[in-house]
């Protein structure tokens, strides 16, 4: 039998009449709205209007007509990508039969099942899928607010941000301090601030290489601690200062105007100051009353709101269990929810979850490495199987192929996501 | 005119006085730099007669301990040789060919004393399959596949010289290692275990010539000695059962297995870092799976992923991934 996708979406309307909606009472194909462009929106919207073969009206709602990655936005600061390789439209989607429409969702309506945008429309929905990311919880760094985010930018949503950051540390001074204040559990991508770190140097490594790098971290431990580690001290020697909580690294405090970052008392004046905020789901879900405390809880099964069945969460906003925060795992998460989806609204088979997840990261020029675990839905939660992680002290032609797989691996995941 | 030259002649003295003082400073300085440089020169070489000595000593040393393992070797062999003499119907093995002879003296006495390996003697026998390519014994040399001397052991793809193909290095990168196990399931299928190999050969589907000829590669060992002298496992995890080949997959099953795939291999075939797995013939997909999920195949990440896929679910990947275009 050959299959082909394409072909599949072109016969799509004749299929589709045959086809049962045992979810949907009423005249009219179901709908689907998604808000959420990134790795777990833009996957589940793709997913759905390839999977039902046009039997499902799907809406994709996301502000950006452009998406940079999060993903890879690290190696853009060390000068590895520039920020266009990072750029993604939304065009292939809307060839794919996907209805994108660039708008903010500005409320949910779980009783009519409507979505309202802040240009005025309203989208009735069957299903919807919220994919929000993240945002910053309030007052989480003493001194730093959003209005703060030019002077100290978080760049933990890459685009402009990302662009800022970089070219700040590269207008530093001669021997100048470049600080970094990382987030407390959990956050978007866990070893994203030390791969940041990594990159910095690399920058600063080229062209600024009596300049210095600290980091206040609330965490005694974090995500590859000992790869980074070993990588700083072969790469970078001397050039970066961690601070852990046991020298006070949880205690800090920003001053955006006089560019002093306070940590356990001690004022440094620096140069260029990273802030990652501790993080929350994206405010659209707390808006829909989805939330308990800062995230959304979903069923590891079908990533359906354990508040309301009718809505599926995905990627960082969510509270799933033990997988981490990572476009990879939203991209894991969305197949599932598009399966589920698919099932629901027009009877297709559903197989049971299955997630995976691989963080890659980059130390140095041909230094990568990574770490990656497999998942299965529980009815309390989504538990880890089996996983596995680079090994201190690898070759270097091990270490080169694995920056060059994530390079694959970025080709795969956003044609997955983009079509 | 006397006036100046009164002036002239104390100053040219005093010039002169100032000039000698500094020449001899200078002079003293200098020599004494050279002093030192000797010094210095003459201890360096007592270090270096020091050394030599300490190495013509450890050089002394490891010529008695070579003597004497030779008179043990010498003794093994004719132990060996009047073991063999005892059973006139066991052929001594002249076994290596000419063109391929065993390396050293103890060669014929290995084969002979390793039968429960595999008959070594028939190895060379199969080997012939593969001297268009592959040289192995004194003098071998990389031809169009690199030559075979201590291939137990060494890391697939990283033979010194040799151009391997993309998928053998990636393979060698990712830590297979040539041992009776991996060896063996190469030959039995070489691209079940690295998919676009350089070697254009089918494989040995008899596990006899397999054993064989692994027996032969053995006496080529820097030690043979440590290679265990079991036979290559009677059926290695990845020589599947025409049943589980036979399972019958479920394309839509496979179609959302592969969404777990496409999240790193690209669909459109780019195979930039990670190889595509687009209309990758069912047989090998299969095989190609069970070798990571047997472990035998290398990778990390496909060792996991492959790991928890039962044998219907793999399948049921293949399936849908044939049917792909």
């Amino acid at each position: 039998m050959k299959l082909n996708r394409r072909g599949f979406i072109g016969a799509g309307a004749a299929v589709a009449a045959s086809l049962s909606a045992p979810m949907v009472m009423g005249a009219g194909k179901p709908r689907v709205v998604v808000i959420g462009g990134g790795a777990g929106g833009a996957t589940a919207a793709r997913y759905i209007a390839n999977g039902s073969k046009g039997a499902i009206d799907v809406t994709l709602v996301e502000p950006s007509r452009t998406y940079y990655t999060c993903f890879f936005s690290n190696l853009y600061i060390g000068g590895f990508r520039d920020i266009q390789s990072l750029a993604h439209s939304y065009g292939g989607l809307a060839t794919q039969g996907v209805n994108v429409v660039h708008d903010w969702a500005i409320g949910i309506d779980r009783d009519a099942k409507t979505v309202s945008l802040a240009g005025g429309a309203t989208l009735p929905y069957d299903k919807l899928v919220l994919s929000p990311g993240i945002d910053f919880v309030d007052g989480a760094v003493s001194g730093w607010d959003v209005s703060a985010q030019n002077k100290m930018p978080h760049a933990y949503k890459a685009g402009s941000q990302t662009e800022l950051l970089k070219a700040q540390i590269e207008s530093m001074p001669e021997g100048g301090t470049f600080a970094m204040v990382a987030p407390p559990n959990p956050y978007r991508c866990p070893p994203g601030p030390y791969e940041r770190v990594s990159m910095v140097a690399h920058l600063l490594k080229e062209k600024n290489p009596t300049a210095k790098i600290i980091v206040a971290d609330p965490k005694p431990k974090f995500s590859k601690m000992a790869l980074f580690q070993e990588g700083w001290a072969t790469h970078y020697d001397g050039m970066i200062d961690w601070i852990g909580p046991e020298f006070g690294g949880g205690n800090v405090e920003v001053n955006a105007d006089e560019m002093t970052v306070t940590i356990d008392g001690e004022v440094t004046k620096v140069d260029a100051c990273n802030v990652i905020p501790a993080m929350k789901a994206g405010k659209i879900c707390e808006m829909a009353g989805i939330t308990e405390g800062n995230w959304a809880p979903v069923s590891g099964h079908t990533m359906e709101s354990r508040i309301d069945p009718d809505i599926h969460v995905l990627g960082d906003a969510t509270n799933q269990g033990d997988m981490p925060k990572s476009g990879f795992s939203a991209n894991s998460q969305a197949k599932v929810a598009a399966m589920a989806i698919r099932g629901a609204l027009t009877g297709s088979k559903v197989f049971p979850a299955k997630f995976s997840n691989t963080c890659w990261s980059l130390i140095d020029t041909n230094d990568g490495i990574k770490v990656g675990a497999t998942y299965q839905a529980t009815d309390e939660k989504i538990a880890k199987v089996d996983g596995f992680i680079s090994q201190t002290g690898e070759g270097a032609d091990l270490r080169k192929a694995t920056y060059e797989e994530s390079i694959g691996w970025y080709a795969g995941i956003t044609s997955d996501m983009f079509g | 005119m006397s006036k100046p030259n009164s002036l002239v002649m104390p100053l040219v003295g005093a010039v002169g006085l100032v000039l000698g003082v500094t020449y001899g400073w200078t002079a003293r300085d200098y020599r004494d730099g050279e002093f030192e440089a000797l010094t210095a020169k003459v201890a360096q070489l007592q270090e270096n007669s020091d050394l030599a000595e300490a190495q013509v000593d450890e050089i002394r040393t490891l010529g008695e301990e070579k003597t004497a393992e030779i008179a043990a070797l010498q003794d093994k062999i004719a132990a060996l040789e009047a073991e063999l003499a005892a059973k006139p119907e066991v052929e001594v093995a002249a076994a290596a060919p000419e063109t391929a002879p065993a390396p050293e003296n103890a060669g014929g006495a290995l084969i002979a004393s390793n039968e429960a390996f595999g008959d070594a003697k028939k190895g060379a026998q199969v080997f012939k399959k593969c001297q268009a390519c592959h040289q192995v014994g004194q003098g071998a040399e990389d031809r169009v596949g690199p030559h075979l001397n201590g291939i137990f052991g060494r890391r697939a793809g990283l033979h010194d010289g040799f151009r391997y193909s993309q998928d053998m290095a990636m393979m060698g990168n990712d830590g297979l290692t040539w041992t009776l196990e991996t060896l063996n399931a190469y030959l039995e299928n070489p691209k079940a275990l690295v998919s676009r190999t350089r070697m254009n050969f089918a494989g040995l589907k008899d596990p006899q010539d397999r054993a064989d000829i692994l027996a032969y590669l053995r006496i080529f060992s820097d030690n043979p000695q440590n290679i265990p002298e079991a036979a290559p496992t009677a059926t290695p995890e990845v020589v599947l059962s025409q049943a589980v080949l036979n399972i019958e997959g479920d394309p839509d099953y496979g179609e959302y297995l592969s969404s777990e795939c496409t999240t790193c291999h690209q669909t459109d075939g780019g195979d930039d870092g990670i190889p595509s797995i687009t209309s990758w013939p069912q047989e090998d997909f299969v095989i190609a799976m069970h070798a990571y999920k047997s472990k035998l195949r290398p990778h990390p990440v496909m060792q996991m992923m492959a790991g928890r896929l039962s044998d219907e679910e793999i399948a049921a990947l293949a399936a849908y991934f044939e049917g792909l275009e």
